[in-house]
């Protein structure tokens, strides 16, 4: 397993509550640090849309940190664009959106 | 998947000291971590979860007196009756399943000091670390005339159950012709935007079935929330059947009489068919317990890892704690709930919890397939929350139905993620 494709298991461990987990895990203790550092962070507001069923609210699994970060910038910079995500993407630096679409397509790439 | 030896090598920046201690292997089980949660909503569910999911080998136990938990967005949907009070209802089963233990048990005190909480059915339990999210209390004392009592006559429906189905029935059962009257208490409470989209529903409610009937609104402010995008839904939809009156309009009141059904404000009464009085609210009782409750009935905490600015070791979040410029939303709860347990994890190895970008997004209904939305974007950098400039906002004035449209189906879209984050 390659350092990157590891933090995405960790990742999607996290994201799914690690019930897959099972006994093997009961007695370890600390997560990695990429699930506890300020990507980690971002990526919780992201995931109280953008969880569970897919919806209207779209599903990120599987999206490519190009595709994630391509979405985000494009919402940044139309700037007489009126959604939600227009408006949330105008919060956030251009190393912030890397970071999270790093963090978020590291979550999905083992599955 | 390798051993725990296996992934050391992804622990950058973890000290040893703090690996060692919290992987415990089960012959130092007597070490396990303590980690106790109180109250099972939007906030409490979802720490419990993640504390769980980071930390596997600890020990997480959630403290909720209720076998299953009513959710209030969407509630509005059920007192008009476009929706079912069974939607509203979760239960905390996949938390037992994923090694919460769940303690069906109501929390009556709490020692900051010796780091205990004490349950309404004798036991104590010790903690490590304990999270906070009780929620809000109504205040039985703000309004003369209102209490636990009078509130079966005159239903709050700020919690979600039996008072949801009172102020349905009511309407339900109310004479064409009759007059619903709503309160609104000063800021902040649970949901700023709550009311006004049960008012639209309300008005919605009437213009279809009541035509004769109208909702007036008493509000204790002159501004609130997605004002314009309201007042806009208002006068297109709901002329006739729908007033606001502003606290400057002597929309404030002060005292109800439950028996004939009336309201008093500083030159008025008012009588209703129907009268629904949201109550000024403070921070859950358990909380004054703790010493987290500050002279205003609400917690201030370090908004950086949720820890209470009053007693060590303890973290509040959602309703109770003091996040302006954040609402009081089950969106900040769950949120709130998840930096808060990536801080805890963070602070049990000897690492400080890092500032990051938070966000809030409220949709409300003005109607049955139609919903506008307010969202802020903060950060926490200096350890309080504030709004970041130039991003954030209210949806169009003036949309098309189409857009309204979209809105409702991501508000339910953000009602199915919410609840599946907080209870699986
Ligand atoms: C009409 C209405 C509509 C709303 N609509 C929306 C919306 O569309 N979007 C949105 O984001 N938010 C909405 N909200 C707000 C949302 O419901 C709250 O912000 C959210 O529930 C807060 O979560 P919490 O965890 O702080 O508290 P709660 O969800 O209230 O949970 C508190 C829990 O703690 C338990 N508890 C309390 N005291 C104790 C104790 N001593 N021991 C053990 N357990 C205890 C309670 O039983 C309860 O289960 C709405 C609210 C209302 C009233």
């Amino acid at each position: 397993m390659t350092a990157r494709s590891l933090r995405g298991f960790f990742a999607i461990l996290s994201a799914v509550g690690l019930a897959a987990c099972g006994a093997n895990s009961a007695n370890e203790a600390m997560p990695p640090a990429t699930d506890l550092d300020r990507s980690a962070t971002l990526a919780a507001t992201c995931s109280g849309c953008h969880a569970g069923p897919e919806t209207a609210m779209i599903s990120l699994d599987g999206l490519s940190k190009e595709v994630l970060s391509d979405a985000m910038h494009r919402y940044k910079s139309e700037l007489d664009g009126t959604t939600v995500m227009h408006r949330l993407a105008r919060g956030y630096t251009d190393a912030d959106i890397d970071a999270v679409s790093t963090y978020l397509a590291a979550s999905a790439e083992v599955e | 998947m390798g051993g725990w030896i296996g992934r050391r090598g992804v622990l950058a920046g973890m000290s040893a000291a703090a690996v060692s201690s919290l992987a415990a292997p089960e012959a130092f089980a007597q070490i396990r971590t303590r980690l106790v949660v109180i109250g099972g909503g939007f906030g409490g569910a979802t720490a419990a979860r993640r504390l769980k999911a980071l930390l596997p080998g600890a020990d997480v136990t959630l403290i909720e007196p209720n076998a299953t938990y009513m959710a209030c967005p969407f509630s509005n949907l059920v007192v008009t009756g476009l929706r079912d009070l069974g939607a509203q209802i979760f239960s905390y089963a996949e938390l037992s399943k994923e090694g919460v233990t769940v303690a069906r048990d109501r929390a009556i005190d709490v020692d900051a000091v010796a780091r205990t909480v004490v349950l309404e059915g004798g036991a104590t339990l010790s903690y490590d670390r304990l999270v906070l999210s009780p929620g809000v209390d109504l205040r039985w004392d703000a309004l003369e005339g209102y209490d636990e009592t009078t509130a079966r006559r005159l239903p709050h429906a700020w919690k979600a159950g039996a008072q949801t189905a009172l102020l349905r029935d009511q309407l339900a059962s109310m004479e064409n012709g009759g007059l619903v009257v709503m309160t609104v208490p000063p800021a902040p409470y649970r949901c700023p935007p709550g009311p006004y989209e049960r008012a639209s529903l309300i008005a919605h409610y009437l213009k279809t079935q009541k035509p004769r009937s109208k909702l007036l609104i008493l509000d204790a402010k002159d501004n609130f929330s997605k004002m314009p995008l309201f007042m806009e839904a208002w006068a297109e939809l709901y002329p006739d059947h729908l007033e606001w009156r502003s606290a400057s309009e002597d929309g404030r009141v002060s005292a109800v009489s439950a028996a004939d059904r009336t309201v008093f404000t500083d030159f008025e009464s008012v009588q209703g068919a129907v009268v629904n009085i949201i109550p000024p609210q403070r921070a859950g009782e358990i909380a004054v317990r703790a010493g987290v409750a500050d002279a205003t009935g609400w917690c201030p905490v370090n908004a950086i890892s949720f820890e209470s600015t009053l007693q060590p070791n303890i973290h509040v979040i959602g309703d109770a704690s003091i996040a302006a410029p954040m609402p009081k939303s089950a969106f900040a709860a769950n949120l709130q709930a998840k930096i808060c347990a990536i801080a805890i994890v963070r602070m049990l190895s000897g690492q400080t919890p890092q500032p990051t970008v938070l966000a809030n997004t409220c949709y409300s209904y003005t109607g049955p397939d139609a919903a506008v939305s307010i969202t802020g974007v903060y950060t926490n950098e200096d350890g309080s929350l504030s709004s970041v400039p130039s991003a954030g906002g209210l949806s169009p004035l003036a949309a098309t139905d189409s857009v309204r449209a979209a809105e409702a189906a991501q508000a339910e879209g953000w009602f199915s993620a919410v609840t599946a984050e907080a209870f699986g």
